[in-house]
């Protein structure tokens, strides 16, 4: 397995937030969260993207702990997360967006000689990394908006750059936060080639959405969250049916008997 | 940049047309606070942090360089490197406390402000090496080999005006490389969003520390330079004033600029000469113009003008 999840659990004060959860994600695969608002699965993600400190469980990557990492740490490791919020640098350009981002890619590939690039050596190694950036913003349906201000991006736009930045990290285990939600039906289907694509590249996706079904149409595997716990795991179609799910999304006048 | 280069060139050549004593100690006044004013902006204005620290390693490296060149009788130039090493060390310390805590924008700056206010008060109590509030005359000088005319002092206002300006000028291309490189970007990301930076594998605190060191040790050369032109060294140097003076500077002339910074320690060093003011009638006038660019050019000079020509381009 890549990944483990075991006995995690947030509390802010008197509210649990995720309680006990554990699962695994193995190598190669799709797996989606499902849940309601406010089920806990932005908050299970944050943890196991190092940027919340679980008040107790384990997140293991290769069988390492990694719960007590710093989010720059985790990131180098492989995990990068995406925000249901788009999360861009307003004030930069898309490209430059994106450039920031290659900065995982540019300390694996040349370590502490990019200290040389100060006094003008390795120029060639930034080319390099500018035509990636251009080739993951085609991908991202970004190619035309390249000069200008992330700032004015729309917000499918800026989720889609969110995106493109996350796949310049090189991520093993991509953690998506709620890739679809306000994006339209052409932007969604470009998302999901897009992921289709990472996918094929050799990254293992980690999706929540609450839109069930842009998530069947993409995860072998699903959880679902209710009040923080998890309650169903298995095949979309199977963890749609189950009547707890059903309760938790629809209420008990819903779920059959 | 075109413009740059004929701007850059046009100091340069200044010396052979202008004449004047009063224009050119002016300007060498312009260039030991633009070095500041350009270093304080790699912290401030490009990586987001309001460091108030720049007066202690300015006045420390003042104090360092001539007590190393006069009791250990070491050269001017061997004399700033344990200079800037120091300014290197203080802020490394101060930084990493700053930083460990994830102290940002006034919170930084007044933590800052107090580790510098501390030195401050080392270096005036500290008489027997400091000699307190009545301060150091500095004798001697810089030395500088050149091609054809071999050892030389540095004496008189073009001598200095040069040795300022070439100062300067290395300053903002050290500042310059950082910034064009993959260092820059990591400045610029931390400035602009912090945990976006950390979740793309950015260690913010190192980068941060890094804007600082660098940041403080080209400042450190300032306190040297200045020290020696002034031929004076007292406490006031590690003031708060001087601090409040280069951030002045900085948002007059452009934070987030490299040229911003040095127009505005232009206007700001010269306005007390070309206006006869007394002390406090300055400090009137310093806080006025400030008020007005916050208000009217929150962008400062180079901001707005930049602005402006991108609008016309466009």
């Amino acid at each position: 397995m890549l990944l483990e999840v075991r006995g995690l659990t947030k509390r802010f004060m008197g509210l649990t937030a995720v309680s006990d959860v554990s699962f695994t994600v193995e190598p190669g695969e799709i797996m989606g969260i499902i849940g309601p608002n406010g089920s806990g699965k932005t908050t299970l993600l944050s943890m196991m993207a190092g940027l919340l400190a679980p008040t107790a469980g384990a997140v293991r990557w290769q069988g390492e702990e990694i719960q007590h990492l710093r989010p720059d740490v985790i990131a180098a490791r492989g995990i990068v997360k995406t925000f249901q919020n788009p999360q861009v640098f307003a004030e930069l350009t898309v490209f430059d967006n994106a450039m920031v981002a290659t900065h995982l890619a540019l300390k694996r590939s040349r370590g502490a000689r990019r200290l040389g690039e100060l006094v003008g050596l390795g120029r060639a190694a930034e080319r390099t990394l500018a035509g990636q950036v251009a080739e993951a913003l085609a991908l991202c349906n970004l190619g035309g908006a390249t000069r200008q201000l992330a700032g004015n991006l729309s917000y499918g736009e800026e989720k889609m750059l969110g995106l493109a930045m996350a796949l310049m990290c090189r991520p093993r285990l991509l953690l998506l936060d709620e890739p679809a939600s306000g994006l339209g039906r052409e932007e969604i289907d470009n998302l999901v080639a897009v992921l289709t694509k990472v996918h094929a590249a050799g990254a293992t996706l980690c999706i929540v959405d609450h839109k069930v079904g842009f998530l069947r149409g993409i995860a072998r595997r699903v959880i679902a969250l209710d009040h923080g716990e998890k309650i169903a795991e298995g095949p979309p179609e199977a963890v749609l049916e189950n009547p707890a799910v059903i309760e938790a999304y629809l209420g008990r006048a819903h779920a059959p008997a | 940049m075109i413009l740059r280069l004929v701007l850059w060139s046009a100091l340069y050549a200044l010396p052979i047309f202008v004449r004047s004593d009063f224009l050119l100690t002016i300007l060498i006044f312009t260039f030991i606070y633009g070095m500041l004013g350009v270093t304080l902006d790699l912290i401030f204005g490009f990586t987001g942090q309001l460091s108030m620290f720049h007066p202690a390693v300015f006045g420390v490296s003042a104090y360092m360089t001539y007590l190393l060149a006069s009791k250990a009788g070491l050269p001017f130039w061997l004399a700033t490197i344990p200079s800037a090493l120091t300014a290197v060390v203080l802020a490394m310390i101060v930084g990493s406390i700053c930083f460990k805590f994830r102290l940002k924008t006034f919170y930084f700056a007044v933590v800052t402000l107090a580790f510098a206010e501390v030195i401050r008060l080392v270096v005036l109590n500290w008489n027997s090496v400091t000699n307190g509030t009545l301060g150091l005359v500095v004798t001697g000088r810089p030395t500088v080999w050149l091609p054809g005319m071999g050892v030389v002092a540095i004496k008189g206002p073009v001598a200095w005006y040069y040795l300022t300006l070439v100062s300067l000028t290395l300053t903002v291309i050290v500042c310059a490389r950082c910034l064009s490189s993959w260092m820059g970007r990591c400045f610029g990301a931390i400035r602009l969003n912090e945990d976006l930076a950390r979740t793309l594998g950015i260690d913010v605190f190192r980068y941060k520390l890094a804007s600082f060191a660098v940041g403080n040790a080209l400042a450190s050369f300032a306190g040297g330079l200045y020290g020696y032109y002034t031929a004076y060294i007292d406490p006031g140097y590690l003031s708060i004033n001087q601090s409040m003076d280069v951030l002045a500077m900085v948002l007059l002339g452009g934070q987030g600029t490299l040229i911003g910074p040095i127009v505005g320690s232009l206007v700001l060093t010269s306005l007390p000469h070309v206006i006869d003011l007394r002390a406090e009638a300055r400090a009137i006038l310093y806080g006025a113009i400030l008020i007005f660019t916050i208000l009217v050019m929150p962008r400062g000079i180079v901001g707005t003008f930049n602005a402006w020509r991108a609008r016309r381009a466009a």
